[in-house]
């Protein structure tokens, strides 16, 4: 995962811009195959917060709805409402320590 | 039982006659206070007419003649009676817009000098010689005697100056009367042979009008011109009117001025004095008391017995129009009030506006010039940066953010000139067609992110900045464009080294913020200045030798026939702050268009060849100054409303429309909604001045009597500067 340094929208908010990467292997058509893929993703507020002290490369599960980029580009991003870091806070405490 | 006729503030064009049995010749010109309706007004009589047309039993007694006050001069009758005739307004109108407040309320002004000449008393004089205890009252005195006689203003200013109220209160000083208002300091600064040259031109023509249009490039020492044809006036016993743009921004030239004439009385007016101190100078200068009157168009109007000179500085520029009530040009009244009084008038500029260099080309006015600087050896070099191709950083090219850094590291200043302020011009929403549009207007609310704000130029709505888009929802609203807050922004981050000061309204709210801002600059205490048009004025910074010019290009994009002609005005003038000094200066451009003849006369600086091709193009196309204008605009809360009226006036004229005369269709407005009134106007055109006048004088008293909502406004403007 890659993050963007945490600004603030004109409203005042925090909002961090991150792509997530996925990698795993899934089922289709019966026959089981590698998945890969990256994707733009959006968190504002507290979840910007929570974000922006992870590191890249880390592992987290990840709930949120997809929209447009904006209105030229129709490609999808993803706006968090939810995460969770899979092996909980030890990473983010771990890389707090380190920093 | 006599007769008054009275001039009275309410918008319909004429006269009221009420009756007084003490009235004498002498009170032509005396505020006089009447029943108007149900209100008590202060009207100014203005004859003392045999008979009415209205019965006797009609008229109403005047309450009172104020006596207190001197009566106004028959100049000035005659001057706001023309400014009524020339710009169709009610008389009474224009006769309250040139009264001060105080009059107009009808309170009694002290019009004792507030800061009058100190010398020392004999009294004061034993007890310096006495010798004593080397008190800081008994320097001050040294100092005082050491100066000779000394505004009050000025003592305060010295070392021991708190001790100023000490030696009054003493009475070892006292108000001394001014002995020669023309009196100078000793060392006066070097004329250049052009400065002579304009000098003598103007000294030896014959005493009367004698109109001359001053073209000096910046920093050719147009000032220097000004204070020696004051200090001849001065000498001779007369007074001089100097009107400027916006003292505010300038108070450098008022010091330059109160320096100089030390012993002169000069009465300060405009919209930054108090309105006591205001009325206290307008009523000086009516009793002859004053020698030099400094002030914005205002005060073109302040009654001068012994009007001598009129100089108007930077005679091209907007803000001498008026544009709201009487909608006058203070530089044309001035020029009428030269040629009613019989007196010279200079009219100085960097940049003619295209109607007094027409003049000037044509003879009307003398045109005498200044080529050369005064102090820098040379014009600042003016380079343009194509920006067509080329890759910004935050707005800024390459070579310009170059410039800077070598500034920097000379340490020198550098002047980035936008003139728009505020973080960026609109916000809006990526997602949707949401954009932040002001509820009255029609234009958009500026971002001001300093402090989370929207803000409307035009009306002033402000609120703050919305977290999410009103319509869909969408929180990461962007603003769009670019204003000086951005560019402060950028440039800190791209600088860090460097002191950033950015100078727009929004930072200098008061005078007292200005003064500190300017004091800021000329201590050398910033880098990098990040400026709108405040910046472009008659300043003079020493260590400034760059100016880099961004955004530009906007105006090549404004539909009004003046916008380019105000663009290479504005360019020449913020230009011209570089390298005013012993640096070089350098001007970088960036533009799009940089073959666009604007820019290329720009960067020759050649202001002859951008007024001839200017008004050839105004000549083509049947501008001014070449046609003659005037419109005719109304505001309602309905659009259809305000074109229906002008409609309506249009039917009226054209029942008997003159044959010089053009009258165009009623149409919306540019900006077609202000502070929730929809406008619209009806443009008027005569190649001739005198059949427009002549069609107005009838057509405009016709106007009153129109059926008009009761929410419809109207106004008529006369030589508009916008169309």
């Amino acid at each position: 995962m890659e993050l963007a340094p945490m600004r603030y929208t004109p409203g005042g908010v925090p909002m961090v811009g991150f792509v997530l990467g996925h990698e795993s292997r899934q089922v289709e058509n019966g026959i089981e195959r590698s998945v890969l893929c990256e994707l733009q993703g959006v968190a504002l507020g507290d979840i910007a917060k929570t974000l922006s002290t992870a590191v890249a490369g880390m592992e987290m599960e990840a709930i949120g709805f997809l929209a447009a980029k904006n209105q030229r580009s129709k490609m999808p991003v993803l706006h968090l409402t939810n995460i969770k870091f899979v092996e909980g806070n030890e990473h983010g405490l771990q890389a707090e320590e380190k920093g | 039982m006599s007769i008054v006729r009275v001039a009275i503030p309410v918008p319909v064009p004429q006269l009221f006659d009420y009756t007084c049995d003490h009235a004498v010749p002498t009170d032509v010109g005396r505020c006089v206070r009447v029943r108007f309706g149900r209100r008590i007004e202060t009207g100014i009589v203005v004859e003392l007419p045999a008979t009415s047309d209205i019965a006797p039993a009609r008229l109403r007694p005047v309450e009172q003649i104020l006596r207190d006050t001197p009566a106004m001069s028959a100049d000035w009758l005659a001057l706001t009676r023309f400014v009524a005739r020339y710009y169709h307004a009610p008389v009474g109108e224009v006769m309250a817009l040139a009264l001060p407040p105080e009059l107009r309320r009808a309170t009694t002004v002290d019009i004792r000098d507030d800061d009058p000449l100190l010398a020392l008393t004999p009294a004061g004089h034993t007890a310096l010689n006495e010798g004593g205890r080397p008190s800081r009252a008994r320097r001050h005195l040294a100092a005082l005697v050491e100066a000779g006689p000394t505004r009050k203003s000025v003592a305060r200013q010295w070392p021991d100056g708190d001790a100023t109220a000490d030696l009054l209160r003493r009475q070892w000083v006292y108000p001394a009367a001014p002995a020669n208002p023309a009196l100078t300091p000793p060392k006066l600064p070097t004329l250049t042979d052009e400065q002579s040259a304009v000098l003598d031109a103007i000294t030896t023509a014959k005493p009367g009008f004698f109109p001359v249009l001053l073209q000096g490039v910046t920093g050719a020492g147009k000032t220097e011109v000004y204070l020696r044809l004051a200090e001849r006036s001065l000498a001779l016993g007369k007074t001089v009117l100097m009107m400027v743009p916006e003292i505010a921004l300038t108070p450098q030239f008022e010091s330059r001025i109160t320096e100089r004439f030390p012993h002169a009385r000069i009465v300060s007016l405009h919209s930054g004095a108090g309105d006591m101190a205001r009325s206290r100078g307008f009523l000086r200068a009516l009793e002859g008391d004053a020698d030099i009157v400094l002030g914005t168009r205002l005060s073109v109007f302040t009654p001068l017995p012994r009007l001598g000179l009129i100089i108007v500085d930077e005679e091209h520029d907007p803000s001498y129009k008026q544009q709201e009530g009487v909608r006058y040009s203070a530089r044309d009244v001035a020029v009428w009030r030269a040629h009613h009084q019989a007196v010279p008038i200079v009219l100085g500029t960097a940049t003619p506006s295209l109607e007094s260099w027409r003049h000037a080309t044509d003879g009307r006015y003398r045109h005498l010039r200044l080529t050369k600087r005064a102090v820098a050896a040379q014009m600042p070099t003016v380079r343009l940066i194509d920006t067509r191709r080329a890759k910004l950083d935050g707005g800024l090219s390459k070579p310009l953010i170059e410039a800077i850094g070598q500034r920097l590291a000379r340490k020198e200043q550098s002047l980035i000139f936008l003139n728009r302020r505020g973080f960026a011009p609109v916000l809006a929403c990526p997602s949707c067609e949401w954009v932040s549009a002001c509820p009255h207007c029609a234009a958009n609310r500026v971002v001001h992110l300093n402090d989370r704000r929207l803000r409307c130029h035009h009306c002033g709505f402000d609120s703050p900045i919305p977290i999410a888009c009103p319509d869909c929802g969408e929180q990461d609203l962007q603003p769009l464009g670019r204003g000086t807050q951005k560019l402060e922004v950028h440039l800190t981050e791209r600088f860090p080294e460097a002191r950033v000061l950015r100078v727009d309204r929004d930072v200098a709210r008061s005078r007292g913020d200005w003064l500190a801002l300017l004091a800021k600059i000329h201590a050398g205490e910033a880098d990098i200045l990040v400026g709108t048009q405040m910046m472009a004025k008659g300043h003079d910074f020493e260590r400034l030798t760059l100016v880099g010019v961004v955004g530009a290009d906007a105006a090549l994009y404004a539909s009004d026939f003046r916008a380019p002609e105000r663009l290479f005005q504005q360019l020449m003038q913020v230009g011209g702050r570089a390298g005013r000094a012993h640096l070089a200066g350098e001007v970088l451009i960036q533009t799009e268009f940089g073959d666009h003849p604007l820019f290329q006369c720009l960067k020759r600086q050649d202001a002859d060849a951008f007024a001839r091709l200017a008004l050839d193009e105004r000549r083509q196309a049947g501008f001014p100054p070449f046609t003659f204008q005037a419109m005719l605009g109304a505001d309602a809360p309905q659009l259809e409303d305000a074109i229906a009226f002008l409609q309506r006036a249009r039917d009226d004229a054209m029942t008997d429309l003159p044959a010089a005369l053009m009258l165009y269709d009623p149409v919306p407005m540019r900006m077609h909604r202000l502070a929730r009134r929809e406008r619209a106007q009806l443009l008027v055109e005569s190649t001739e001045r005198a059949a427009l006048q002549q069609f107005l004088g009838v057509w405009v008293p016709r106007l009153y009597r129109l059926p008009a909502g009761r929410e419809l406004r109207w106004r008529v403007d006369v030589d508009p500067l916008d169309v």
